[in-house]
C-alpha cells in the first residue's frame, strides 16, 4: 500500500499531521487485515464518500475519522489480546452505558466496542465493502435465504476472516430480537466450545398494548438484575472491577452525549434549507447509543464541531438541499446503504431524523433511580425500541409531529423479525391517528445486495413525487 | 386402530362445535399459544381451553401481510391469519387468548391481535433459562395468569383441581409414552405421521375421554398388523412444530419408504417425555418442569449443546438411520440449528435432510419435495 495514498486518505478524513502520525502504524497493519486495498481508499475518497455524504463539513470528516478509528481498532484486537489486554465485545441493541462503565474502570487495559457494528461501518460506510464478510458467514451456514442479519453475520465473518479476535468474552443484550444472542452460541457451537465467551441478557416481550415499559417498576427490576448479573459475569471473566463511582460517570456522560445528539437533531430538523444529510445525522446520533473503544471523544468531538458548523450555516442560510424542501422522518435512516438519503435529496426531498436515534423527552430527563442499574434499566426502557408496539408509536407520533415532517418512512429492517416486522403497522396506525403519509419500503439496513439502487429508485421516486403533490394541494 | 384414529379426528374437528355450546352454558373459552401455557390451569380455572397451532395452509400466512413483516415464519402468521380470513372458528368467541412470550414471531404477532382487539394475555418466558431470577420470572408469570384466569372466570383454581388436571395431563402422557415405545421396533403397526396427529388429538378431545381411547388403542396396537416392514429406514423428525393440518412432509417421509420412530419439536406437541410431579406446590412444579426439567427449547439460551446431545441419544437409543429436519421458511434461529446439527450429526455419520416450508404445497411445489424424499430414504437404505 502507498504510504502516501493513506495520508492523503487521513488528511481527508480530518486528520490532523500529528494524528497521522500517531494513528500509522496501525492503520497500515490493519489495511490488509480488513482487505482493504488502495484502490478502495481511492473509491472512498473520490466517489463513494463525497457522492453520499456532506463532506463540506469538518464535522462529517471527523465522523468518518471517528468510524475509521474505531474500525483499525477492532482490526487490531488480535494484537491488543497478545499483549494482554482483556477484549469486551457487546451488540446492539445495548446501550453504551455499562460498556463504557467496563472502560472507566479498565482503562488501557480492556478494549470495549461493538465490533460487528463498527466493522460494518467501517467497511460499509466508509468502502462499501462488507460483502466479504457476509458471504463468508453464508458460506459457513447463515443461509442466504433465510434473511439473516448483517450485523450477525459481520461478528461470524469478520471473526472467521481475522478481522477482529474473538473476545474474552462478549455481552449480549438480547432484549430485542432472538438471533443477535444466539450468534454468539452459534460461533461457539460450530468452531469449538470457548472459542467464544458470551454472557447474555435477555428480557421477554410480555408487556401490553399501550402499558409503559419505563414505569413499570418490577420490569425495571427485573432489567436492573439482568444487568448487575451481566455486569458482575463480566467482571469476574475479565478480572475488572466496576465501581459505582464508574458506573455514575458513565450515566452523566451518556446523559451529556444523548443531549448533544437531541440538539443536533433539533437543530437540523429546524433548519431551512436542511443543513445536513440524514446519514450523517443518523450516525452522529450513535454518540449516546454504542461504545467505542477508540473512537468516542473523536465521535464527540465531531458532533461539537458539527454543532458548531450546522448553526453557522443555518444562520448563513446554507444548506444541503433548496430552500422548503419536503422533509421525511424515518424509523431508522440506512446510514450503511447511504445512496438511499441521496437518492431522495437528488428527488428534491430530505430525510430527517429517525425516530429509533431521535432522543425523546423522556430519554433527556433524569433518571427515576439513584441506584446506576436501575437507572440504566430504565433509561434503556425509555427508548421506542424497548416499548411495546403501541407505546412506541406514541413516542413515534410525539416525534413525527414535533420535528415538523412532511411524511414518514418505515422499511428498512426486512431482517429483524422485532424491530423490522412491526413498521408497517406502525406506518399504517400513525398515518390514521396524524394524518401524517407514512410509506413503507422492504429493504435492509446494512447491506444492498439484495435491494440495489435501480431497483428502490423507482419507489423513492413515486414516495417523493406523492409528498410533492401533497404539499402542493 | 383406523376406527379409534378417526373417531378422534372427528373429536379434535368437533371441537369448535363443543366449545360454542359451552359458552352458551357460561362456560369461558381461552385459547393459548405455545407449550409454556400450562393447558391444566386452565382446566382448573372451569375454562375450555383451545391450543391455536393450525398449518399447512397457504392464504393463512398471508393474510397477514398488509400488516406484517414476510419475513416471519408461517405458522405465527397463520395464527392471525385464518381469523382475518374468518377461517378461525374459536377466536371470535374465545374469552381470552393467552400467548407465550418467548420469540419475536409470536410477540410480534400478538401486538397484531391485540392490534385487532383481541384479548391478548402474555405469558413471559425469559430464554437465559440458567438464571435464579429468570426462573423466578416464569414462576411469577405462571402465578399471575392463575389470577388472570380467576378473574376471568370467576371461579378459583385449587391446589386439589390443578393437582387433578395434572394428574389427567400425566395419564395422557404415559399412554404416548406407551405407544411411542413401539416404534422401537420397526414392524410396528403405527408410523410417525399417526403420531404426532394423537399428540394433536390429544389437546383437542376431553382429557378423561382422551385417556380412554388412547387406552383402546394400546389395546388394539398390541394384535395390529406392522404397518413398517423390517429394514425400513428409521427416520428421526426435528425441528420446531408441526402444526395442526401441516402433516404433508411426514406424511411423504413414510409413504416412500421411512418410518418416522422418533420425533423431536418443540412445539405443536405434547412434551410427553416430562410429567409435572404431583407431589408439592403444583404451580411450581409446572413451571420447573416446563422450564428447568425439559430439553431446552432451541429458542432457550444455552441450548443447543443439550439438543445435540439429546438428538445424538435419540439416535442412539432408538437406533436412527437418519435424521430429517423440517423447518419453516424464514424461521431463523431454527436455520441456525440445523446448521449445527448437520455439522455434528455429519460428523458422527448420521444422514441429514433439511426440508423446510412455507405451507406452499402446490403441484409444482410437491413434486421436488417428494423427490428429494424419495432420494434421500433410498440412499439411506442403501447405506443401511
Amino acid at each position: 500500500m502507498n504510504r502516501d495514498v493513506c495520508v492523503e486518505y487521513l488528511k481527508y478524513l480530518a486528520f490532523t499531521d500529528e494524528q497521522i502520525e500517531e494513528f500509522m502504524p496501525k492503520f497500515e497493519y490493519a489495511i490488509p487485515v480488513l482487505g482493504l486495498t488502495e484502490q478502495d481508499l481511492r473509491f472512498s475518497m473520490d466517489e463513494w464518500l463525497p457522492q453520499n455524504f456532506d463532506m463540506q463539513y469538518e464535522g462529517v470528516k471527523k465522523l468518518m475519522g471517528a468510524t475509521l478509528r474505531e474500525t483499525v481498532d477492532i482490526a487490531y484486537t488480535t494484537e491488543y489480546k497478545k499483549q494482554g489486554v482483556k477484549i469486551v465485545y457487546g451488540i446492539l441493541p445495548a446501550i453504551q452505558t455499562n460498556y463504557t462503565a467496563i472502560k472507566e474502570a479498565g482503562g488501557d487495559g480492556v478494549f470495549v466496542s461493538f465490533a460487528d457494528h463498527w466493522l460494518l461501518c467501517g467497511l460499509q460506510y466508509l468502502f462499501h465493502k462488507v460483502d466479504p464478510c457476509l458471504e463468508k458467514a453464508e458460506e459457513e451456514g447463515m443461509t442466504y435465504g433465510c434473511r439473516h442479519c448483517a450485523l450477525n453475520k459481520t461478528r461470524i465473518g469478520g471473526y472467521r476472516k481475522g478481522m477482529m479476535a474473538a473476545p474474552d468474552v462478549i455481552w449480549a443484550w438480547g432484549f430485542n430480537c432472538d438471533e443477535g444472542p444466539k450468534t454468539d452460541e452459534y460461533i461457539n457451537m460450530l468452531y469449538g466450545e470457548g472459542e467464544w465467551p458470551h454472557v447474555i441478557s435477555r428480557l421477554p416481550h410480555d408487556t401490553h398494548w399501550g402499558e409503559k415499559d419505563d414505569e413499570m417498576v418490577d420490569r425495571i427490576e427485573f432489567l436492573a438484575k439482568e444487568l448487575k448479573d451481566g455486569q458482575r459475569e463480566i467482571e469476574e471473566i475479565i478480572g475488572i472491577e466496576v465501581k459505582p463511582e464508574h458506573m455514575q460517570r458513565a450515566v452523566a456522560n451518556c446523559q451529556r452525549r444523548a443531549f448533544k445528539a437531541g440538539s443536533l437533531v433539533q437543530l437540523v430538523c429546524k433548519s431551512n434549507p436542511q443543513v445536513l444529510g440524514a446519514n450523517a445525522l443518523t450516525m452522529f446520533c450513535n454518540i449516546f447509543a454504542l461504545p467505542m473503544n477508540a473512537g468516542l471523544e473523536y465521535f464527540e468531538d465531531a458532533v461539537d464541531t458539527m454543532l458548531r458548523e450546522g448553526r453557522k450555516a443555518m444562520k448563513e442560510g446554507v444548506g444541503v438541499i433548496e430552500k422548503d424542501a419536503p422533509k421525511l422522518g424515518c424509523y431508522f435512516v440506512p446510514y450503511a446503504v447511504p445512496w438511499i438519503d441521496r437518492i431522495f435529496r437528488d428527488n428534491g426531498v430530505a430525510m430527517t431524523f429517525s425516530t429509533v436515534l431521535t432522543p425523546n423527552k423522556k430519554m433527556m430527563q433524569a433518571p427515576s433511580f439513584e441506584e446506576p442499574f436501575m437507572a440504566t434499566a430504565e433509561q434503556w426502557l425509555r427508548m421506542p425500541i424497548g416499548q411495546n408496539m403501541r407505546y412506541e408509536i406514541d413516542s413515534m407520533i410525539d416525534k413525527a409531529k414535533s420535528n415538523n415532517v412532511d411524511g414518514m418512512v418505515m422499511g428498512f429492517f426486512d431482517f429483524d423479525r422485532w424491530l423490522g416486522a412491526h413498521q408497517k403497522m406502525c406506518a399504517k396506525i400513525i398515518e390514521k391517528e396524524t394524518g401524517i403519509p407514512h410509506f413503507y419500503m422492504e429493504s435492509d439496513f446494512w447491506e444492498d445486495r439484495d435491494y440495489s439502487p435501480q431497483a428502490l429508485k423507482t419507489r423513492i421516486e413515486s414516495i417523493c413525487q406523492v409528498i410533492k403533490m401533497r404539499l402542493e394541494q | 386402530m383406523q376406527n379409534i384414529l378417526k373417531e378422534l379426528e372427528a373429536g379434535s374437528l368437533d371441537r369448535p362445535k363443543r366449545l360454542k355450546a359451552a359458552k352458551k352454558e357460561g362456560k369461558k373459552i381461552i385459547e393459548y399459544i405455545g407449550n409454556f401455557v400450562p393447558e391444566e390451569m386452565i382446566y382448573a380455572a372451569g375454562a375450555e381451553p383451545y391450543l391455536m397451532c393450525r398449518g399447512g395452509e397457504p392464504e393463512p400466512p398471508d393474510a397477514v401481510l398488509e400488516y406484517m413483516l414476510r419475513f416471519m415464519n408461517p405458522y405465527a402468521r397463520s395464527l392471525a391469519g385464518y381469523h382475518m380470513l374468518g377461517l378461525d372458528p374459536v377466536t371470535p368467541v374465545a374469552d381470552l387468548i393467552v400467548a407465550q412470550q418467548l420469540d419475536c414471531h409470536i410477540g410480534r404477532i400478538s401486538e397484531v391481535m391485540e392490534y385487532m382487539e383481541l384479548p391478548i394475555y402474555k405469558v413471559g418466558v425469559p430464554p437465559d433459562w440458567k438464571k435464579d431470577y429468570t426462573f423466578d420470572y416464569y414462576h411469577k408469570a405462571l402465578l399471575k395468569l392463575k389470577d388472570k384466569l380467576e378473574k376471568e372466570t370467576g371461579n378459583e383454581i385449587t391446589e386439589d383441581k390443578l393437582l387433578e388436571e395434572v394428574k389427567a395431563s400425566n395419564a395422557i402422557n404415559e399412554r404416548l409414552r406407551k405407544i411411542d415405545a413401539l416404534r422401537e421396533n420397526t414392524e410396528c403397526p403405527i408410523g410417525g405421521t399417526d403420531f404426532i396427529k394423537l399428540n394433536h388429538y390429544s389437546f383437542f378431545n376431553d382429557t378423561e375421554y382422551m385417556v380412554e381411547a388412547l387406552d383402546k388403542l394400546i389395546e388394539k396396537l398390541e394384535t395390529e398388523e406392522p404397518k413398517f416392514a423390517k429394514g425400513t429406514p428409521r427416520i428421526l423428525f426435528a425441528g420446531h412444530i408441526v402444526a395442526v393440518g401441516d402433516y404433508v412432509v411426514p406424511r411423504l417421509i413414510e409413504e416412500n419408504g421411512g418410518f418416522i420412530a422418533a420425533d423431536f419439536l418443540d412445539e405443536g406437541i405434547r412434551w410427553y417425555n416430562w410429567d409435572v410431579p404431583v407431589e408439592g406446590d403444583i404451580i411450581k412444579n409446572i413451571a420447573e418442569t416446563k422450564f428447568l426439567v425439559k430439553t431446552p427449547v432451541t429458542l432457550f439460551q444455552p441450548a443447543w449443546r443439550e439438543r445435540v446431545d439429546y438428538v445424538m441419544k435419540l439416535v442412539e437409543e432408538k437406533k436412527i438411520d437418519a435424521v430429517v429436519w423440517y423447518q419453516l421458511a424464514f424461521d431463523e434461529i431454527y436455520d441456525m440449528e440445523c446448521t449445527i446439527l448437520a455439522k455434528n450429526l455429519g460428523e458422527a455419520g448420521i444422514p441429514f435432510l433439511k426440508l423446510e416450508s412455507s405451507y406452499e404445497y402446490s403441484r409444482e411445489a410437491m413434486g421436488p419435495l417428494r423427490t428429494r424424499i424419495e432420494s434421500f430414504i433410498e440412499a439411506v437404505k442403501e447405506a443401511k
